[in-house]
């Protein structure tokens, strides 16, 4: 059976007065059903642009101008937008970056809750408020609070509240756009926690998309690393973790102190995210690779299967299309 | 204190001497002037306003008089205002950068640095009896261009005539006010609503399946409103500024046209009291806004 | 903003250098944007056309403003040689059109000036200083703000009876101050917090220096268009008190023009031009201002911009 969700060479442009900007080139990744896929990379790579083109919610200036969605057997890039907006929600629903913002001031929570399943199922607004304070309590929050307004939660509860809103109409994928990157450490520990717990409970797919790698280790089967719109690397969570590929990986894990180990200064990734209106040529890591030869200023390496779900985009590694089991090329560290 | 309004109650002449002088005994214009504002002072407080200098009638019965028309005219355009200015604002918020919004701001811009009194005499000249227009196309309406509503009508009754006379003569006085403040209340809710449409719960509603129009009712407008309530209050001053050179251009005689004709005869306890009358309207306005900025918006707390 | 990478580069350009260096940067990138914008270059040759016959008005008018046309009668139709008509005095209304031009700009420009010092003045101390003195300056500009301007402008006007030149200017530039002082003082509030936030007090200098130093220049841009936009307002007031007959009396202004075309009955008499021209130059001077000001402000106003 076809994964739930099957993304192939998305490719997403902004038309700004700058110039065009190459936002996103080429992402190709598959969600299955109740798995949870990590998306990481450094900030204005891409993430959020990726996520919000998967509900085809992107801003006036922004289109997918090529690549294909396939989202329960269907294709939403060319699906009509009346049809489109059935599946919001419904089948696919989100939780943006920064709940702060996310939740309509002058609304009560409750309503906003209910305003979906209102919307999609017909309820009657009873019925959908009941559902709402269910929803609450499911993420731990008292259904007393249905008729507070967003101010009157702390950040970390209106994150849950924006996850109740996520899980009330029962969708089969939630994407969860940086979830908890303005809470505390402990909250942060609250909320993936709940994630997971939902998750598992739920049976959902999940896209969950953060730049600290550590949200994602506990949490997702499937880890996605992007740089500058392209993928880098891709493969199942603790592979990658464990022996990154690609040289942007390996600066990515480099870069998270180990807790246990000794306080050594994250090893940073020299350089800055390079412009994506005229990205450089080639690979466009090779500006900031310490591994970058003559080749990689030249040709553009290819996303190529190193091991059976382990792929990576470099020259460092041989197009070889692997027997299961057989050791990789290894980095020259 | 320039001129001498004694000259325009009693004229300079040796026969009124003995008038004059008790007269000006009278409003109590020979003390100084200091004393004279302490008596001000004390009669403002104590709710006597004084007599005109004119037709020596009290100057509060005179202007509540006049507010009652004053408040008609503002009033009606207001309401006309508000709610064209809203949903071209809107509209045009909508569809940024397209024709529409390109059209409407520029045409809004155009208005809102157009003289009221200017579109008042122009739009007067253009649906008076044998206008030019008239000559030109047939059926061009004319319009009653001055007063409250027909001399030959008066006195006032409450029936269908008069009512829809008084109508009638309310028309190009509101049609020119609301042109001129339309402009201002349309750009600001364009921006507030831009401002709004930016915000990440627009992008949470458009992404719960809701369409465009649900967005905007639900979820844009009633974020966007209240900035543009407290506009729309501290506008009451520009908006007053606009019915006083309406009313003069139409000889609608509320306060705005008192006030001139007081200025042409220095009639100070009428004009003292309709700066106070200016002012208590926009304290009032304010506070209306402010109780409805508490309805509209629950992050407001009474503190 | 370019600032903070300079800053992190770390002790090798000082803070200040930094700043004055990304504020001069921003202003020709600002003179950069406003040259590709077509609203502001719109508003601006509309501006330019209008300075121009101002200041060349002795060249371009073919008569005094004041003075007769020789051998035509007052009232008469426009004709060639003088194009408007003449007024009741016999003077050529062309003419005056022209050097109504000088009046409107003088008084919106300098009353503005002053509108925007006293409002930058007081919006700055009462947006850096804070605490109660904040207060008791916001409460007053709302004072300030609740009193019906026109009213008040007619009745002082009224009150010093002759109404000079610099009279006029300080009449409409004293009751114009306050919306300046409000924009301001959220500007510096907002650019106080970026400041402080971003890297501390800046150690060893005193209030002053941040104020004028720091958050003045930062904010210059956004005074400078907010004082366009009150250049506009002063000239529609102008227009008002000329077309009442308080303003300046030994000049013509364009309201006065009306004013006159409006008491001759210009439409009924077939001089359509003495009441439409002189108005039509009041709405397309202000509607440039305007138009440059927007522009600056939509520009300068990151809110605006986004997206
Ligand atoms: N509406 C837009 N117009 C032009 N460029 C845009 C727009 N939205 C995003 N971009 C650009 O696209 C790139 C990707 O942005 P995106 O928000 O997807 O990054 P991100 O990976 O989510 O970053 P972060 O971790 O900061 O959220 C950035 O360079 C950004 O500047
Ligand atoms: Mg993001």
């Amino acid at each position: 059976m076809a994964a739930l969700l099957e993304v192939r060479d998305l490719t997403i442009e902004f038309t700004t007065k700058a110039g065009i900007v190459h936002a996103v080139e080429g992402a190709s990744f598959d969600v299955e059903r109740g798995e949870a896929l990590g998306l990481a990379g450094e900030s204005g790579c891409g993430k959020t642009t990726t996520a919000l083109a998967l509900m085809r919610l992107l801003p006036y200036n922004g289109r997918i101008v090529r690549g294909s969605i396939s989202f329960a057997g269907r294709s939403l890039v060319p699906l009509e937008e009346a049809s489109m907006r059935a599946i919001r929600w419904k089948e696919m629903s989100i939780v943006f970056q920064g709940a702060m913002n996310s939740l309509n001031p002058v609304q009560r929570v409750g309503r906003q809750i209910a305003e979906p399943i209102i919307l999609h199922e017909d309820a009657d607004s009873d019925v959908a408020l009941k559902r709402a304070g269910d929803l609450l309590e499911l993420v731990g929050i008292s259904r007393n609070r249905l008729n507070d307004y967003p101010h009157e939660f702390s950040g970390g509860m209106r994150q849950r509240v924006m996850i109740a809103m996520a899980l009330a109409c029962d969708p089969k994928l939630v994407i969860a756009d940086e979830p908890v990157t303005a809470l505390d450490v402990m909250i942060q520990a609250q909320i993936l926690d709940l994630l997971e717990r939902l998750r598992r409970e739920l049976d959902l797919a999940m896209i969950l998309i953060s730049h600290d790698l550590s949200v994602l280790a506990d949490t997702c089967e499937q880890v996605t690393i992007m740089y500058a719109g392209k993928t880098m690397e891709s493969g199942k969570t603790m592979d990658l973790f464990t022996d990154p590929k690609h040289p942007y990986t390996q600066g990515l894990v480099g870069a998270f102190p180990d807790i246990r180990g000794p306080r050594n200064m994250p090893e940073a990734i020299p350089g800055d995210v390079p412009s994506l209106i005229s990205p450089p040529s080639g690979c466009v890591f090779h500006p900031r690779c310490k591994f970058a030869f003559d080749r990689c200023s030249n040709a553009e390496p290819e996303l190529s299967e190193l091991a059976p779900g382990r792929r990576a985009a470099c020259f460092l590694y041989p197009e070889v299309t692997e027997v299961p089991g057989r050791s990789m090329p290894i980095a020259t560290r | 204190m320039p001129g001498d309004p004694s000259l325009s109650i009693i004229p300079r002449d040796p026969k009124f001497r003995g008038l004059r002088d008790y007269m000006i005994s009278f409003f109590g214009l020979d003390r100084p002037q200091w004393e004279q504002f302490v008596i001000y002072l004390q009669r403002l407080f104590t709710l006597d306003w004084g007599l005109s200098y004119q037709d020596h009638r009290p100057v509060a019965d005179i202007l509540l008089h006049d507010l009652g028309w004053t408040l008609l005219l503002v009033g009606t355009s207001t309401i006309l205002t508000v709610l064209i200015g809203i949903a071209i604002g809107a509209y045009s918020a909508i569809r940024r950068g397209k024709p529409f919004d390109f059209v409407s701001t520029g045409i809004g811009i155009f208005l809102y640095g157009m003289p009221i009194f200017w579109l008042g005499l122009v739009l007067q000249s253009a649906f008076r009896k044998n206008s030019v227009f008239q000559g030109w196309i047939p059926w061009w309406p004319a319009l009653p261009t001055s007063g409250y509503y027909d001399d030959r009508l008066i006195p006032w009754n409450w029936d269908i005539l008069h009512v829809a006379d008084a109508f009638l003569h309310l028309l190009l006085p509101a049609l020119t006010l609301s042109l001129g403040t339309l402009a201002g209340i349309s750009l600001v809710m364009r921006n507030s609503l831009i401002d709004v449409m930016t915000e990440d719960f627009v992008t949470t509603a458009r992404a719960k399946g809701l369409s465009p129009r649900q967005v905007l009712r639900r979820h844009i407008l009633p974020n966007g409103m209240p900035p543009m309530v407290s506009l729309i209050a501290l506008d009451i001053a520009f908006i007053l500024g606009g019915a006083y050179q309406v009313e003069v251009i139409f000889r609608y005689q509320g306060i705005g046209f008192r006030t001139i004709e007081a200025i042409g005869s220095l009639d100070y306890p009428l004009l003292q009291f309709i700066i106070v009358i200016g002012g208590a309207a926009v304290v009032i306005a304010n506070l209306l806004a402010d109780f409805l900025l508490l309805w509209l918006d629950p992050r407001i707390k009474i503190s | 903003m370019g600032t903070v990478e300079v800053v992190k580069v770390g002790g090798v350009i000082s803070p200040f250098r930094a700043r004055a260096i990304v504020v001069g940067r921003r202003m020709q990138d600002i003179g950069l944007q406003v040259f590709h914008n077509k609203t502001a270059m719109a508003g601006l040759i509309i501006l330019i056309f209008f300075t121009v016959l101002a200041v060349a008005a002795p060249l371009i008018a073919p008569y005094g403003p004041l003075s007769a046309v020789p051998d035509v009668g007052p009232l008469t139709l426009p004709a060639p040689g003088h194009p408007f008509g003449t007024n009741q005095f016999g003077y050529d209304i062309y003419s005056q059109v022209i050097w109504g031009t000088q009046i409107s700009l003088l008084v919106g420009v300098l009353a503005a000036a002053v509108a925007s010092v006293i409002g930058t003045a007081v919006g700055l101390v009462s947006g850096f200083v804070g605490g109660w003195i904040d207060e008791v300056i916001m409460r007053f500009n709302d004072v300030v703000l609740s009193i019906p301007w026109l009213v008040l402008m007619i009745v002082i006007a009224a009150r010093l009876n002759y109404l000079d030149l610099v009279g006029i200017i300080l009449v409409i530039g004293l009751t114009g101050w306050s919306v300046t002082a409000r924009v301001v003082r959220s500007q510096v509030l907002s650019l106080k917090e970026r400041m402080f936030v971003e890297r501390g007090r800046m150690i060893g200098s005193s209030n002053t220096h941040i104020l004028l130093r720091h958050i003045f220049p930062n904010a210059f841009p956004l005074i400078f268009a907010n004082t366009i936009l009150t250049v506009a307002v002063s000239i529609l007031s102008e227009s008002v008190l000329a077309f009442l007959n308080l303003s300046v009396k030994s000049n013509v202004s364009w309201g006065r023009i009306i004013a006159e075309a409006y008491q001759h009955d210009a439409l009924t008499i077939g001089m359509a031009e003495w009441l439409i021209v002189p108005g039509l130059c009041i709405v397309f001077l202000v509607f440039g201002f305007y138009l440059f000001g927007y522009a600056l402000d939509e520009i300068l106003n990151p809110r605006l911009r986004r997206r």
